[in-house]
């Protein structure tokens, strides 16, 4: 059986789901990062400028910024464009809020450093897991 | 409701506490958009309605000057926005400054949205408010009530590193600078900022909200007598980290605004009447705008300063300002302003080239010498 990392946080929104993870060693604001009509980041100094969050399990250190953020992640949801789970390393109250309204699995306490573009990962945010099903390319090393 | 729980759940909050006043961020149709509306109406369908005093963030036009000049079926889709606040019972207050509507009472317990005003209620005022999301806020204004966690709670109010700026700071942009280089560097740690130099009320509003763009911080510490406890993280701020900041957030490469903006946070009495102790008689240059952004209570309290302001040809918004509007649509390219927070999200929000400035450099390239 092949090994797989599993990372243990907290479970904040409940919910499992597997996904393609999109990693950012930078916080997010949803209001201005993120463009609410195709789920793109359009700031150009984030890492992730240019990739959709669309169904990915979108790996970040923390929210920050705007307070209207909680509104973009739900306007991102009812347009299918939302990420399929959040993983944090720190809960913002702002993503939290939205995560709620938009019914997002979220995790955070997670090690985000472990996880890389690419990844396939299952999301358990009911036991606050994520565990990396199958590594990205090049990175097998990591176990 | 279950938003409320949740929060408390995960910020080990035991129970609800009763709030003074609730302030709502997401009023601004542009920011909102449609699905955020459609979540509002069934509120209000449902005879939702505020329990608290309850104040809105800025929309996302001023009725006398930009309503004619922008989309019909976008000022429809706000005055239907505007509608449904009413009907929840929010006062129209459309300001990211509440403050300057009514203060809240020192020690008293809020549930604000708006991160600027958050950080300058938490700092300034000490009044004691998490930053809430929007939509929490306005769970909050419904019931009344807000967890009691984070820095509901005395123990969650203390300095948690200690920033010592070594850089003397000549003016508002350098203390948006300072609060964007802190945010960046922060996360939620609260600072205890040591080395201003008594700061101006308004150069404190620039520096929280800056923070607070950057960050999620939501207060700050400056006075020299705050209390640590144990061994905290230090930061050092020196000159170059305050110039390399002030770079970053000019991306224009041209000196030409087509918008000069001064009201992010929204502008206090005091400001705009050095505003228009400076403009004297000078008029504005004919290809540029000039907006000052305040709330209406500010502008109706500033009469005096608004007429010979305006004589210039410069515009007193109420209700809205640069970051909450279209600029797009009104052909603005390249704006200049001297606020931390509007030239970090310009980029992104308002399609925009951003100049930052202080004001009297603003001044003077608005107006003919």
């Amino acid at each position: 059986m092949t090994k797989c990392i599993v990372l243990r946080g907290r479970g904040i929104v409940e919910g499992y789901c597997k996904a393609e993870a999109l990693v950012s060693t930078k916080p997010i604001s949803f209001l201005g990062d993120v463009d609410p009509e195709n789920g793109k980041i359009v700031e150009k100094r984030h890492d992730l400028y240019g990739e959709s969050v669309k169904d990915k399990a979108l790996c970040f250190p923390h929210g920050h910024g705007s307070t209207v953020g909680s509104y973009i992640l739900y306007s991102l949801a009812r347009k299918g464009l939302a990420p399929k789970a959040i993983i944090n390393h720190k809960a913002d109250p702002v993503i939290v809020v939205g995560a709620v309204m938009a019914n997002i699995p979220m995790v955070d306490k997670i090690e985000i450093g472990q996880i890389k573009n690419g990844d396939l990962v299952e999301v358990n945010a009911n036991k606050g897991t994520v565990k990396i099903l199958k590594l990205s390319g090049e990175l097998k090393s990591r176990i | 409701m279950k938003m409320l729980v949740k929060l408390g759940e995960l910020f080990d909050a035991s129970r609800l506490i009763p709030i003074d006043s609730a302030h709502v961020s997401g009023v601004s149709y542009k920011t909102l958009g449609e699905a955020p509306t459609d979540f509002l109406t069934a509120l209000a369908n449902a005879n939702e309605k505020v329990v608290v005093e309850a104040t809105l963030n800025p929309q996302s036009l001023d009725p006398k000057h930009l309503a004619k000049r922008l989309p019909t079926n976008l000022v429809e889709r706000q005055r239907k926005l505007n509608t449904i606040f009413d009907k929840l019972g929010f006062l129209k207050s459309f300001t990211c400054t509440p403050y300057y509507i009514k203060e809240p009472r020192s020690g008293a317990h809020l549930a604000w949205a708006e991160s600027s005003a958050v950080v300058y209620a938490n700092s300034v005022l000490k009044a004691w408010t998490n930053r809430e999301g929007g939509p929490s806020a306005l769970a909050a204004a419904i019931i009344g009530k807000t967890p009691d966690c984070g820095i509901h709670r005395i123990e969650n109010r203390k300095p948690k590193a200690i920033a010592e700026v070594e850089a003397t700071l000549e003016d508002e942009t350098e203390y948006g600078a300072l609060g964007i280089f802190l945010g960046k560097i922060l996360e939620d740690k609260i600072p205890l900022i040591k080395g201003l130099r008594n700061p101006s009320l308004e150069n404190l509003k620039q520096l929280g909200a800056a923070l607070a763009s950057a960050g999620m911080a939501n207060m700050f510490h400056y006075e020299e007598s705050a209390v640590t406890e144990g061994k905290l993280e230090k930061i050092t701020v020196e000159t170059k980290h305050i110039k390399e900041t002030l770079e970053e957030l000019t991306t224009a490469t041209t000196q030409k605004p087509d918008l000069i903006f001064v009201g992010c946070p929204h502008c206090s009495l005091q400001e705009i009447k050095e505003i228009a102790n400076t403009i004297r008689n000078r008029k504005v240059k004919s290809n540029i705008e000039f907006w000052i952004c305040t709330s209406r209570k500010i502008k109706e309290k500033a009469k005096a300063y608004v007429s010979k302001i305006e004589a210039s040809g410069a515009k007193i918004l109420t209700d809205t300002c640069a970051i909450v509007t279209w600029t797009d649509k009104l052909g603005i390219k390249t704006i200049m302003t001297n606020s931390a927070k509007t030239s970090h999200y310009a980029p992104t929000l308002n399609k925009a080239e951003t100049i930052l400035a202080p004001l009297k450099e603003c001044l003077k390239t608005a107006l003919k010498q």
